[in-house]
């Protein structure tokens, strides 16, 4: 565009700026378009131009003309807008708003799940009534660990109870598909159980990775990645000695919280007889597995002090997790 | 476990008087859950997991810590027994106890004062002060975890049997209960009753006092099976019952014994003593056992080389006895440790005293694959609720006895042998008690606009027992159709809003009439269906659980066998035609029988020329110019050809068509 045509522009630019009202407007659209305006001006003297350089001349006046009538018609439109109330007032409130959300539970667990996945951990589910060979046995629980006691463990009859951790998902996945498996298991589980910090139903994950050459180092490379990644933001945590009767060596996970060590998950290396009791060869293959407690992470991440709040499901508080997946 | 950290020192040669070894203590798996400060000393709670019965004493702690700070720990003196004066006679049955010893104290001062630091110490670890002698069993309970029980031998008629009970044998114990036995219970009896509840408590009648001047002290190993039995049995845990039933070291009840004779003497006269001891052959099961651990476990399975003389080492330091050869580690496990069956156990011991810390993290994000997913059948389905203004919910699986006998058979009902109270007590055999009672639970509190929903599993009981577990998507509506709307834009919700939630996330869904679901009642129910299989049922609840629930708004409930749903897979495009479409509204006047479905359904199946989409777009009911019983009804249709434009005689002929049909099947009267 010829340097004259982008000075005109920002004339009449700065000029629309000033009009407020139509009849301003209109002045200018004479001074520029009307029967002795610039534009028109511009075209008359068209025939004074050389002859080759004419056809181009006459391009950029239309394509200038079109530039400023859109420029003129721009502001008469807001001008009139104005006028005319039919300014919308946007502050009125949304129609049809929707609250929906997503249980607590259902975003924490779907929280560890895609981090989990990421890591090449598939997701199993499993039925809640189990037996006693499932929940406990193949497990290494023995009879008398405190976990087989009636005060644990809810019973449905003699042989079938309510599966007190998902780790019953994990026999039932080695058992149908062997080594090597990468699986992770969330699901409801239910313990003996009632006061404010412990509920007779709650959530729990379990991973469990099942290959060759698996040791404590992967363990651990897979858990601190996690426990980064889900509260994003790098954590303190240590990893302590415990003990459960399925994983040998066990180790208890804590993390620093408002300047206190916190447990958050259990794991270890899986104890050489429950692989034994999957028929998966020791010799050929290890594994780590590792539980968590789903309330209890949403309760750090979101601040929750009272573990029931989780299943009175008053609107109040589910609908403060909206757009929260 | 509580316990003072000065005196845990004292076992640990050369350490620094401010060392303090709480991130030690945690980092070897004792995990000290608080730290208070007590004048010059500090109490610790260790928070000991249950394998770990060789730390339930200073000593025991102590041997952990000298792993880390390699020093060997320095035993206490205790008096040693070389010649038996006299033999008292002992009747003792080996399953109970397999190692056994008594010593008796004739002319004992008992009223003297405890020394003021076992007072002190016993206070510090959060056990009572009692009498001198019991102070003195006590403090070396702690000391070395051997649990003792002193009697008096004044009050004990005759020899000592380690014996089961009798049925209905009876004792009246220390905790001033009356204690009924049965045989299946071990106890330290005298020639005529129990004196004791092995390892768990002992009776009033031989306990003994400061007036007591001549006392039997027992120090033994009882089989730990047997003990917890009996604290289960009768619910009685005691700082005995809890270390034996976890395992005490089978080999030290005599040099126990040996030690309290030690600090006895120290604070008095002591003249006349008599001591006897018996035990098995074979003590227990694990002592003496020998593990061997292949040269290149500890590094398959913690990811790093550890040397040789690390591992060596921190065996021996506690209480191991290992032996490297070309095979491996020969490792002979010490009387001590119970919980060590094998080599996996003996890597755990060497990676706790090398710090779990200090092992490098490697993140393996290798996937293998080879399983399908099975626990996202929900995900897309409670997504689009969301969305449609649902609230998600969790209910507890179980439900208040009684709550579902309206709707589900007794027989098919699964209830819980031993609920944590009765309004959990069974296990619901469908959703709407959860989605209901929750419903309830928000009205109460004044949330009286609702949308949720709940994706859990149903249980029912099959005649075989077995109980089968089902995935429902189950939810309810009710109140008005946004808070957030203006006065005149506030509509309460209505089954037709849950209609079209449902149709908005499985479009190829159809309602029918006719369900046959107990507590959906009659006036609004409808089945739903895909692919002419049922899918679901909704509608509103029926009246008797309006009440049993105390619930006075309307509610809509719907509920999704989300195992039957198929979602739509496979899915061709068809062409879209560019020809102009024609709109058509045919209002009729038609009996009130007459269902939506029925015309609609009549008009489809004819399949009309050009006609592409029918829909009833109006309905008036008893307006004054109606006839009572009839009902007005507009319905759309909609008309495209795909390879020309119509033109309004094609339109008009195929109305006609329609017209006669609707006329012809249902008397309708058309009107203008």
């Amino acid at each position: 565009m010829p340097k004259d045509h982008t000075s005109l522009i920002s004339d009449l630019e700065e000029k629309l700026k000033e009009c407020s009202s139509s009849h301003d407007i209109a002045n200018i659209k004479s001074q520029y378009l009307g029967k002795s305006g610039i534009i028109t001006n511009k075209f008359g003297s068209l025939k004074d131009a050389a002859l080759d350089e004419r056809k181009e001349l006459g391009r950029s006046l239309n394509i200038l003309k079109t530039q400023i009538q859109n420029l003129i018609a721009a502001k008469l439109i807001e001008i009139q807008d104005v006028k005319n109330d039919n300014k919308v007032d946007i502050t009125l409130p949304g129609k049809n708003i929707s609250t929906g959300s997503k249980h607590p539970v259902s975003i924490t667990i779907n929280g560890i799940t895609s981090i989990l996945a990421k890591y090449g951990f598939t997701s199993v589910s499993g039925v809640e009534v189990e037996d006693e060979f499932h929940n406990f046995e193949a497990l290494n629980i023995p009879e008398t660990h405190p976990a087989r006691d009636m005060h644990d463990t809810f019973y449905v009859s003699d042989d079938k109870l309510l599966r007190t951790h998902t780790s019953s998902v994990q026999i039932r996945s080695m058992l149908s598909n062997k080594a090597p498996l990468k699986i992770m298991t969330p699901g409801k589980v239910y313990r003996c159980d009632s006061d404010p910090t412990h509920s007779p139903m709650f959530h729990q994950i379990e991973g469990l990775y099942i290959d060759k050459n698996v040791n404590f180092c992967h363990l651990k490379g897979v858990l601190i990645s996690f426990i980064t990644e889900f509260f994003g933001k790098d954590m303190e945590i240590r990893f302590r000695p415990s003990y459960f009767p399925f994983t040998e060596p066990s180790a208890e996970l804590d993390i620093k919280f408002k300047g206190k060590w916190l447990e958050v998950l259990g794991c270890g290396m899986v104890h050489p007889n429950v692989l034994s009791n999957v028929k998966i060869d020791t010799k050929k293959y290890s594994g780590f597995a590792f539980g968590l407690g789903i309330e209890r992470l949403a309760m750090l991440k979101y601040d929750i002090v009272d573990l029931r709040m989780f299943y009175e499901n008053d609107i109040s508080f589910l609908s403060q997790f909206k757009g929260l997946k | 476990m509580k316990i003072s950290l000065n005196w845990l020192k004292e076992y640990i040669p050369n350490i620094k008087k401010n060392d303090i070894f709480i991130e030690e203590l945690t980092s070897l798996g004792l995990e000290v859950s608080s730290e208070v400060k007590v004048k010059k000393d500090t109490v610790i709670d260790i928070d000991m997991t249950p394998n770990r019965a060789d730390c339930l004493s200073i000593i025991g702690i102590a041997r952990d810590l000298s792993a880390i700070y390699k020093n060997k720990i320095a035993y206490p003196k205790a008096i040693k027994f070389l010649k038996l004066k006299h033999s008292n006679i002992l009747a003792i049955d080996k399953k109970i106890s397999s190692s056994y010893s008594a010593l008796i104290i004739k002319n004992i001062d008992n009223s003297l004062k405890t020394p003021f630091f076992i007072k002190n110490r016993l206070d510090m670890c959060g056990l009572k002060t009692i009498n001198f002698v019991v102070d003195v069993l006590n403090y070396v309970m702690l000391e070395n975890g051997q649990p003792m029980h002193a009697f008096d031998h004044d009050k004990f008629n005759g020899n000592i049997k380690v014996r089961f009970a009798k049925n209905n044998e009876k004792m009246t114990a220390l905790d001033g209960q009356n204690y009924t036995l049965m045989k299946d219970i071990p106890v330290i009896a005298d020639d005529k009753k129990p004196q004791a509840i092995a390892g768990v408590i002992g009776s009033e009648e031989s306990s003994v006092t400061d007036k007591t001047k001549n006392i039997i002290i027992e120090s033994a190993y009882f089989t730990p099976n047997l003990i917890r039995r009996s604290s289960k049995h009768f619910r009685l845990q005691t700082d005995a019952s809890y270390r034996f039933e976890r395992g005490v070291d089978p080999l030290i009840n005599k040099y126990a014994i040996g030690r309290v004779l030690a600090i006895l003497t120290e604070h008095t006269s002591i003249e006349d003593f008599s001591f006897n001891h018996l035990s098995a052959p074979k003590v227990a099961k694990h002592i003496n056992r020998s593990i061997l651990v292949k040269p290149n476990l500890f590094e398959s399975s913690l990811g790093i080389k550890i040397s040789d003389k690390f591992i060596l080492q921190t065996l021996s330091y506690l209480g191991f006895n290992p032996k490297k050869s070309k095979k491996g580690f020969s490792v002979t496990i010490p009387s001590h440790r119970f919980d060590i069956g094998i080599a996996q156990d003996l890597v755990e011991e060497v990676a706790r005293v090398y710090g779990y810390n200090n092992f490098k993290p490697i993140l393996a994000t290798n996937s293998l694959n080879n399983i399908k997913d099975s626990t996202n059948q929900f995900d897309g389905y409670s997504d689009l609720l969301v969305a449609r203004g649902y609230n998600e919910i969790i209910s507890f699986s179980f439900i208040p006895k009684g709550d579902q006998s309206n709707h589900v058979p007794k027989t098919k009902i699964a209830s819980l042998v031993n609920p944590i109270s009765e309004d959990k007590a069974e296990l619901r055999g469908s959703m709407i008690n959860s989605i209901l009672n929750t419903c309830a639970y928000n009205f109460s509190r004044k949330n009286n606009n609702l949308r949720i929903f709940e994706s859990g599993k149903t249980y029912i009981k099959h005649r075989d027992k077995s109980i089968i577990e089902e995935n429902i998507l189950a939810g309810a509506i009710s109140g008005i159709n946004s808070e957030s709307n203006l006065k005149n834009e506030q509509v309460k919700l209505s089954f037709f809003d849950i209609k079209g939630d449902l149709l908005s996330i499985l479009p190829d869904v159809s309602f029918e009439v006719n369900a046959d679901i107990k507590y959906i009642g009659k006036a609004c129910q409808a089945v739903i269906k895909q692919n002419n299989k049922i899918i679901g049922y909704c509608g509103e609840p029926e009246k008797s659980l309006y009440s049993q629930y105390s619930i006075k708004n309307q509610i809509f409930y719907f509920e999704l066998m989300i195992d039957k749903i198929t979602p739509i897979s496979s899915l061709k495009y068809k062409k879209i035609s560019i020809f102009p479409k024609i709109r058509r509204d045919l209002t009729i006047l038609i009996d009130d029988e007459v269902i939506a479905s029925d015309i609609i359904d009549a008009v489809q199946r004819k399949s009309f020329n050009y006609m592409i989409t029918s829909k009833i777009s109006d309905i008036f009911y008893n307006k004054s110019n109606l006839d009572i019983g009839n009902k007005s009804m507009t319905i759309e249709f909609v008309f495209q050809d795909k390879s020309s434009t119509l033109r309004d005689e094609q339109v008009n002929d195929e109305m006609e068509k329609i017209v006669l049909l609707l006329k012809n099947k249902f008397k309708a009267i058309v009107r203008s």
